[in-house]
């Protein structure tokens, strides 16, 4: 596959439900080997979309094409796919469960038995694989449905919230393999709405808010275009008015054991150091922070 | 294809290979067993010996023939069956009518039966001494015979035990037929001449046209076993289809399930599955009951063969038909469940929902009864059409007065056309109402569901 050649590429891509527009015009581009977020609140149409991708549901209106071509059936077994609302076959065995999912995609024989096994033992439950998958606790059974999404090797992943609801050990750990499929050459799309992991892992974001698309671009592109200049800070004794000057600080935010100052539009973060220093005060943290996701999130939805 | 298989065998595999699987296929004959043996068993526990009976018998001329008819246990079969059948509840069907007159033999135990003379006492008189009698154990019963018995007289039959129906039966089958021997015989009409009247006349019924073979009726009772047979898997299987449908609604898989297979074969195989493990279970039990009556054949055989009524005489073309319609109506129901289970979101609303195809199923029952008496009417011709309740219909039809080739085969057509066309609507209500969670489907939606998806 060419680099030019996007893995996935939304045009205009509408959803209805009766009355009720699900996903409004959305046009993307999924680059090969990116870590995509695709964000936004809750009912935003994250899920829709994803839908749309692994071919549950059609578009009523747009084109949407995988690795160049519109989806079909074949096409599916090269997608794996851990939607959020995520289930087992309770009396079902781990092992069989697993493979009964890699069969559907077209994966089976002596590399499933052995995928199966190379996997548990990665997310280590490999003594768990004769266990019916009622037995296991809900953290294992994410993991477990994490396996069934990516052991038949497939180019595009498609996680949504793959972290909720896990230990931060368990977040770890499959955080870790999510980086291990991106550095295979897999591109991966990855949908949630805590600011703080995409932040993280993603390459590439679009933003989504009441099924329309709010922003895209690289997450370094979006960082440095929206021109948001803020300190965070802390310091002992007397701030000789500083923070209080309307020229240097616009707004200041307390947290519990810092403080971020948002900087005037065109004041200087340097003059603030100084003015600060000059009026007696024993600085022990000065640092220059970028807008965080969550607080462009914040804005852009709320904002916007 | 080899993604409709994997849900084919993991439906299979899945069931045959659990614990419930092998406690019905055990379990239920055992049932079976229970509910047929033991009611019979129980009936022929008779304790306490031979019954006995005291005949005062005022005719003279009566006693020997009361006495051989008892002990010989051949009352007189009408009578005897009249009995029986008012004196048992109501609404007997002919299985436990049959039951009943097995436990009447069953109980058989005989009958010790004396002498009372009447030695010039009055009825009266010997009335209580034989109370007395009865009374201290000496006997069970006592019969008296008066003068004018066999001139429209009253036969007295006095008991410690009047709720023994079968016992009660027995005696007064014994009575009549002694009675009508005793009249014949005054009339000068010995027994050789009542064994000549009474020589049953055989009535051989066969298909007119035809190479002249019997017809016992037994293609027709074959019908009613296949329609019954279809009854009993869509009751026991009906239910393992629903949940086979809602198992992924519940547990919430139905989502992967769908961004790897169309829900056509998915709902194709999953109604395969089920219905290989209903036929790995039928061909249990049909293989232990060939078994068992191979078995039973062979003693049979040991004395003497078999009794024509077992002897089958059905061409091979209707046990083809037998076949075909019974796949048919089991996947015109079954197939009918999938939809219920498609618009459902628990198998207890499944359940509810799933009454109405238990009638749809019993009326073509009944609409058996018409099409038996004119298999050659119009009513028969469309009724045999009509896919829910050709599968019993039309098989009547074909072993009653066969029709023509070309309307079993569009019977047959239609019927699997609509198999067909009922999966893929259960296909497309499951794949769209599995985008809404937690909300049972009202028919409207489904009705837009189908035509848009």
């Amino acid at each position: 596959m060419s680099e030019q050649q996007p893995t996935l590429r939304l045009e205009r891509v509408t959803k209805r439900f009766d009355d009720f527009t699900a996903v409004d015009e959305l046009s993307m581009e999924v680059r090969a080997g990116r870590v995509f977020g695709l964000l936004g609140p809750n009912g935003a149409g994250k899920t829709t979309t994803i839908r749309m991708i692994v071919g549950i549901t059609a578009p009523d209106e747009g084109r949407l094409e995988l690795f160049g071509q519109p989806v079909t059936p074949e096409l599916q077994n090269r997608i794996g796919y851990l939607p959020e609302e995520r289930g087992l076959y309770k009396r079902m065995k781990v092992g069989d469960q697993l493979k009964f999912f890699s069969e559907l995609k077209g994966f089976s024989g002596r590399a499933a038995d052995e995928a199966v096994d190379r996997w548990l033992e990665k997310v280590k439950l490999s003594e768990w694989k004769r266990k019916k998958s009622s037995e296991l606790s809900k953290g294992m059974q994410q993991k477990v449905q994490f396996i069934a999404a990516v052991m038949h090797d497939p180019d595009l992943l498609i996680l949504d919230e793959p972290f909720s609801g896990l230990d931060p050990v368990n977040v770890e750990l499959l955080k870790d393999l999510v980086l291990e499929l991106k550095a295979a050459g897999k591109t991966i799309i990855f949908s949630t709405h805590q600011m703080e992991v995409a932040e993280r892992i993603c390459d590439d974001i679009c933003l989504i808010n009441r099924s329309r698309k709010v922003l895209d671009g690289s997450i370094r592109e979006i960082k440095s275009g929206f021109g948001r200049n803020s300190v965070a800070l802390r310091f002992e004794g007397e701030g000789g008015g500083a923070l209080e000057d309307a020229r240097l600080v616009a707004s200041v935010e307390h947290h519990s054991d810092y403080m971020e100052a948002l900087l005037a539009p065109g004041a200087d973060a340097q003059e603030l150091l100084r003015r600060l220093l000059a009026a007696g005060a024993r600085v022990t943290r000065f640092e220059l922070v970028e807008p965080s996701l969550h607080d462009i999130f914040i804005e852009k939805v709320s904002g916007g | 294809m080899r993604k409709f298989w994997a849900v084919v065998k993991r439906e299979y595999v899945q069931r045959v290979r659990s614990r419930m699987f092998l406690v019905v296929t055990v379990g239920a004959p055992l049932m079976f067993a229970l509910f047929t043996v033991v009611p019979v068993l129980m009936a022929s526990i008779k304790t306490g010996g031979p019954t006995r009976v005291a005949v005062s018998d005022e005719t003279g001329r009566m006693f020997e023939r009361v006495r051989d008819a008892l002990v010989s246990g051949r009352g007189d079969d009408d009578e005897d069956e009249d009995e029986t059948a008012a004196a048992a509840p109501e609404a007997m069907n002919q299985n436990s009518r049959a039951h009943l007159e097995q436990m009447a033999k069953a109980s058989e135990q005989g009958f010790e039966v004396e002498r009372v003379e009447a030695g010039g006492r009055t009825t009266e008189e010997i009335k209580a001494q034989l109370n007395g009698r009865v009374s201290r154990g000496e006997l069970d019963a006592y019969i008296i015979l008066p003068r004018d018995v066999l001139g429209g007289g009253e036969a007295q039959y006095y008991a410690r035990n009047v709720g023994d129906v079968f016992t009660r039966g027995q005696v007064r089958g014994a009575l009549v037929r002694a009675a009508r021997e005793a009249r014949l015989d005054e009339r000068g009409i010995g027994p050789e001449v009542m064994r000549a009247v009474n020589q049953p006349l055989r009535v051989k019924t066969a298909r007119a046209g035809g190479g002249g073979e019997e017809d016992k009726g037994q293609a027709f009772w074959l019908v009613f076993g296949v329609g019954f047979v279809i009854y009993l898997t869509i009751l026991m299987y009906g239910q393992v289809i629903l949940g086979a449908i809602i198992e992924e609604k519940e547990t919430r898989i139905a989502e992967i399930l769908f961004s790897s297979i169309r829900s056509f074969p998915l709902m194709f195989g999953k109604m395969i599955g089920v219905s290989l493990v209903a036929l790995t279970q039928f061909a249990i039990w049909g293989l232990a009951l060939a078994a068992l009556s191979l078995y039973g054949a062979a003693t049979l055989a040991g004395r003497g063969g078999l009794p024509e009524e077992f002897q089958l005489n059905i061409p091979a073309s209707v046990y083809a038909y037998l076949v075909l319609f019974f796949l048919l109506g089991y996947f015109i129901y079954a197939s009918l469940y999938a939809l219920v289970g498609s618009m459902v979101t628990t198998s207890q609303e499944g359940g509810q929902l799933a009454m109405p195809i238990i009638i749809v199923l019993v009326i073509g029952f009944y609409m058996a009864f018409p099409v038996i008496r004119s298999p050659g009417s119009p009513f028969a011709f469309w009724i045999s059409l009509v896919p829910f309740f050709a599968p019993i219909t039309m098989l009547i039809r074909i072993v009653t007065q066969t029709p023509p080739f070309w309307q079993i085969a569009l019977s047959l057509a239609i019927g699997f056309a609509t198999v067909a066309l009922l999966l893929w609507l259960a296909a497309r209500v499951y794949r769209v109402g599995m985008l809404m969670y937690g909300k049972r489907a009202t028919i409207p939606e489904v009705l837009r569901w189908i035509r848009r998806p």
